[in-house]
């Protein structure tokens, strides 16, 4: 009896979807919307953040929006395929800088696909030494490499979590031209990996973020686990956004000791490197720009309303949202700025 | 010995380290196994002939067909409904009812009809169950 | 603590367990599925609630496992491959409830063994896991791969089967989130669209076991009648606990294994079976029985399974480190509610600590009373007509393909191509289970070798680094020895 409820319940939906795309209208998003996202995991935080957004997108404007955690080049190839935009694709500054670093498989999105809103910022990416390290500060490891000790950063290459390695050798130059040759990378993967680096004695610095890395700062000092937070990468302006209580025992006004200006990586001698993880929207070439309007004023009542920003804020992220054309014109400087970087350094080594 | 088994590993060729290891291993082994069974394999047309002689043809290369006909037109049928998982359920129904009546031995009535009521039923509840509860993206 | 234990807390326990048992037992559909799947649901429920949700998903969704693998051959998840070498062959000779009853006892014994461990222990295995550096790692996979030795009827063509698995395994990217360059190679010339990413474990898997079994039986008619007519559920030999005389320390060592798996990050689930079921090989006073229907490899793989439950939830919860690819999902179940997960946990969290063990405790009581009432329920499968079952099968594998990347095509056509080349394999004398685990462990293999050649600079340190590396070079050698002993006395080696 149960069965034969939910098959009639299945036929009579189906006929409705069915019907369904001839009443569409062309210059909306169709009635059942999939946003792709730049990573497999369903548990990490661009997964966290496109669930948030697209659940509010689909109560505001009625549709369906499914999330699929599909990875960076399946998604992207998933863009490509669709101009209907019943495809749309949510990542963070990974898109361009894994062709910056020159990934395989990575093209430059600004000219590829069209760059939408953002919608958030995790400002947690941060650097980290052990408990018993000699270093306590940015200032002490690139002194150090100035002095010609080799200091090993543990990474992930090739993205998020190289920017601010690269920013390190940068400022390095910057300093003591020369000296970026002493700070050299650990190429690992995941951040189980990059705590393993640490305890393994095989980094003297690795990457890692304020949500997964804080209650290692907290544990005694005796502890071999024992870290000390030396950099968060976050713009001043973001982390001043942060809850006060900020992430377990290290309050907000802790956090920015280690960020700019009180932590101080240059870029160029005069202002601060910075770097925020953003998530934006991205979009195929040819879609209709109409949706790209209807999303943007649709974020915009989303985020006039206010609910949106307690979700993030619960789930440790920094609501960011600009639209479009702003959002294009901040990712393209922010891009160029990470570009210079990156081609320096690798000019020097 | 330490200068003897220093080994310097280049991270930008690291990814091509361990397939040309497997690859030496495996090419070791298949010649042992040439040389082993080279009787074995000298006969493997007479074998193969054997296999195909023996094989339920229409049964073997029906399923294949089916199968590859149901995966090929999964995703095209599904692009005129986006997103709605309709490639998969009006593809599953005939897989489900022609690969049925394909296994099918004595194909009566008394016999058609449970295989035609499964392809019905089964398929818009799998499709029902994993797009709504689950939530899931079907092609 | 007694506060959080509503009715809506053991119901959700509850319901999750039945849910995951039903994704373990459907051919394709995973435990990690069944939790990606509730996820977003557990953001409403609040934090012990949705956990509770989870982890009844989490242990019944590896114990579902063993009904496909037993009454099918066709391993439901990635953890039961080693279930069904033995429970199969016992099916087939009609002791598939017998087999049934075993391998849900022996799960139920695991999972509550590695819960055990979970609640006494956490913080100071934590600890010792984090004296495993590339090198053990490397060294624990390649104790892992010795299996393939002990797997084979033929030691030659097996081996063989397992290396080109590792092979096939390396095609696509060396992946940069494990540690990888992000480099391509191997992948053939023109299809690097659709194999950047290489082949995925699950379709593969239900390929090799589902497909190739239904082209195999297409091949020889699909002869009439119920899918197993030789298969009489109701079998002469009957369940009884004797079954486990002599299997205590089988069991012990097993769930054993298996929890200490999931404690290490970035070994992986499946490896915890597989070495659980090579270990009780080379230790059984009857290892030829293995793989022929021996009760002692159900005992041995599904404890160790669902031993790999309480493990991974170690490094979870006193490193806030995954211990596989289910638990990497749980950080997600935290984050969202805004708690850390990290050394500090146990400590900062202690009511949502003993939630989580009784929720894990409930779990396995439930898993074990459900899958033992619904026994002749499950053995109604195989009375179903094969022209039915089937077909529905091919579909279910279908959508477990689909879905286990969330919507990539190329996953469903790595169905059939493995499909294919399973019948291929039976043809062509190469060995399957070889071939799986090897495709399973290759890509960690590599990672954790090259890595610690990058690291180390030096290949005397797999044998230098550690009283660790060393013991388990003991094992190795003895897993070894063991399998070359036994090909040698049954002769194994020459099948002509």
């Amino acid at each position: 009896m149960k069965l034969n409820r939910r098959t009639l319940l299945a036929a009579v939906s189906t006929v409705a979807l069915v019907a369904a795309p001839f009443a569409a209208v062309a210059q909306e998003l169709p009635r059942n919307v999939r946003m792709v996202i730049g990573s497999k995991s369903t548990g990490g935080d661009t997964y966290q953040n496109s669930a948030i957004v697209a659940e509010a997108l689909s109560d505001h404007l009625g549709i369906n929006v499914k999330v699929d955690a599909v990875g960076a080049s399946a998604a992207f190839k998933a863009l490509d395929r669709d101009k209907r935009g019943t495809t749309i694709m949510v990542f963070h500054d990974q898109s361009y800088l894994g062709e910056l670093y020159g990934r395989e498989g990575y093209v430059d999105p600004f000219a590829n696909y069209t760059v939408g809103a953002t919608v958030a910022i995790n400002p947690g990416n941060a650097y980290l030494v052990p408990a018993n390290s000699p270093y306590d500060s940015m200032e002490d490891i690139l002194t150090a490499a100035a002095n010609g000790e080799t200091v090993r950063v543990a990474i992930q290459p090739g993205g998020v979590s190289e920017i601010g390695f690269s920013a390190m050798k940068n400022a390095a130059a910057v300093r003591a031209p020369g000296s970026e040759k002493n700070i050299v990378a650990v190429n690992t993967g995941s951040q189980s990996d990059k705590n393993q680096a640490m305890w393994d004695g095989l980094a003297d610095v690795i990457n890692g973020s304020i949500q997964a890395n804080e209650q290692f700062t907290q544990l005694e000092a005796d502890d071999q686990k024992a870290m000390k937070f030396v950099w968060v990468t976050a713009r001043p302006g973001t982390l001043e956004q942060a809850p006060a209580e900020g992430m377990g025992g290290t309050d907000r006004d802790a956090l920015l000791r280690y960020a700019s200006p009180q932590t101080s990586v240059t870029l160029d001698g005069d202002t601060d490197f910075t770097f925020d993880k953003e998530f934006f929207f991205l979009f195929n070439k040819d879609m209709d720009p109409a949706i790209i309007t209807q999303i943007d004023d649709a974020l915009t009542e989303i985020f006039a309303q206010g609910d949106i920003q307690e979700r993030q804020k619960s789930a440790f992220f920094i609501p960011n949202f600009l639209p479009s054309d702003e959002a294009q014109k901040h990712l393209t400087d922010k891009r160029d700025t990470y570009g210079k970087v990156i081609s320096q350094i690798q000019g020097d080594s | 010995m330490g200068f003897l088994t220093d080994v310097t590993i280049d991270f930008e060729r690291s990814h091509l380290i361990f397939p040309t290891i497997i690859a030496c291993v495996l090419a070791v082994l298949g010649l042992a196994i040439l040389v082993r069974d080279r009787h074995r394999i000298a006969g493997a047309g007479a074998y193969w002939s054997g296999v195909l002689g023996r094989m339920d043809k229409m049964r073997f290369f029906g399923t294949l067909v089916l199968t590859l006909l149901y995966f090929s037109l999964m995703v095209p049928v599904g692009m005129i409904w986006p997103n709605t998982g309709m490639g998969f359920l009006l593809c599953s129904i005939p897989f489900v009812f022609l690969s049925g009546l394909l296994f099918m031995h004595d194909r009566t009535v008394r016999n058609i009809v449970p295989v035609a009521i499964v392809s019905l039923v089964a398929p818009p509840f799998v499709w029902w169950l994993f797009t709504y509860p689950f939530f899931l993206t079907l092609p | 603590m007694l506060e959080l234990i509503t009715p809506l807390f053991l119901t959700l326990i509850v319901g999750g367990t039945i849910v995951g048992i039903i994704f373990g037992s459907i051919p394709g559909m995973t435990a990690t599925m069944a939790v990606a799947v509730c996820l977003p649901i557990t953001y409403s429920l609040g934090l012990e609630n949705g956990l509770a949700l989870l982890l009844g998903l989490y242990v019944g969704g590896i114990s579902g496992g063993l009904v496909p693998a037993i009454l099918l051959g066709i391993p439901g998840t990635p953890s039961s491959i080693t279930t069904t070498l033995d429970g199969y062959p016992m099916a087939q000779r009609g002791e598939g409830e017998k087999a049934l009853r075993i391998g849900i006892v022996s799960s139920f014994v695991g999972g509550l063994i590695s819960l055990l461990v979970l609640w006494l222990f956490a913080p100071t295995l934590a600890d010792f896991a984090i004296k495993f550096s590339y090198v053990e790692k490397f060294l624990i996979i390649f104790f892992a791969l010795t299996v393939m030795a002990a797997l084979s009827s033929d030691l030659l063509m097996g081996i063989f089967s397992g290396f080109l698995g590792i092979f096939v395994a390396l095609i696509g990217t060396y992946d940069i989130s494990n540690g990888g360059n992000g480099k391509m190679r191997l992948i053939p010339p023109g299809t690097e669209y659709w194999m950047e990413d290489g082949f995925s474990l699950l379709p593969v898997l239900i390929g090799l076991f589902g497909l190739a079994a239904i082209f195999d039986q297409a091949e020889i008619g699909v002869p009439r009648g119920h899918s197993r007519d030789e298969l009489r559920v109701k079998g002469t030999s009957t369940f009884s606990l004797s079954v486990f005389r002599g299997q205590i320390v089988n069991l012990v060592r097993s769930s054993g294994i298996g929890t200490f798996v999931g404690i290490l990050p970035g070994v992986g689930g499946s490896a915890a079976s597989i070495l659980a079921y090579s270990n009780a090989k080379t230790f059984s006073k009857h290892p030829e029985r293995f793989g022929k229907g021996e009760p002692a490899g159900i005992i041995a793989s599904e404890s160790g399974n669902n031993g790999l439950t309480g493990g991974a939830l170690v490094p979870l919860l006193s490193l806030g480190i995954p211990g596989d690819s289910t638990t990497a999902l749980l950080i997600g179940a935290f984050t969202l509610q805004g708690i850390q997960v990290g050394p500090l946990f146990i400590g900062n969290n202690p009511d949502t600590w003993n939630a989580m063990i009784f929720a894990m405790l409930i779990a396995n009581i439930a898993m074990f009373v459900l899958m033992y009432v619904a026994i002749r329920y499950f053995a109604l499968v195989v009375t179903i007509p094969k022209h039915i079952l089937f077909p529905v099968i091919l579909m279910m594998c279908v959508i477990g393909a689909y879905t286990i990347n969330y919507g990539i095509m190329f996953d469903v056509w790595t169905l059939l191509i493995f499909g294919i080349a399973g019948w291929l394999f039976i043809k062509l004398r190469l060995e399957v289970a070889p071939f799986i685990i090897g495709f399973i462990l290759g890509p960690s293999a590599e990672v954790y070798f090259v890595k610690s050649l990058e690291s180390f600079g030096d290949v005397t340190i797999f044998f230098t680094k550690s009283w660790i590396a060393a013991l388990l070079w003991v094992l190795i050698a003895g897993s070894l020895a063991g399998s070359l002993i036994l090909s040698r006395r049954t002769g194994r080696t020459a099948p002509e």
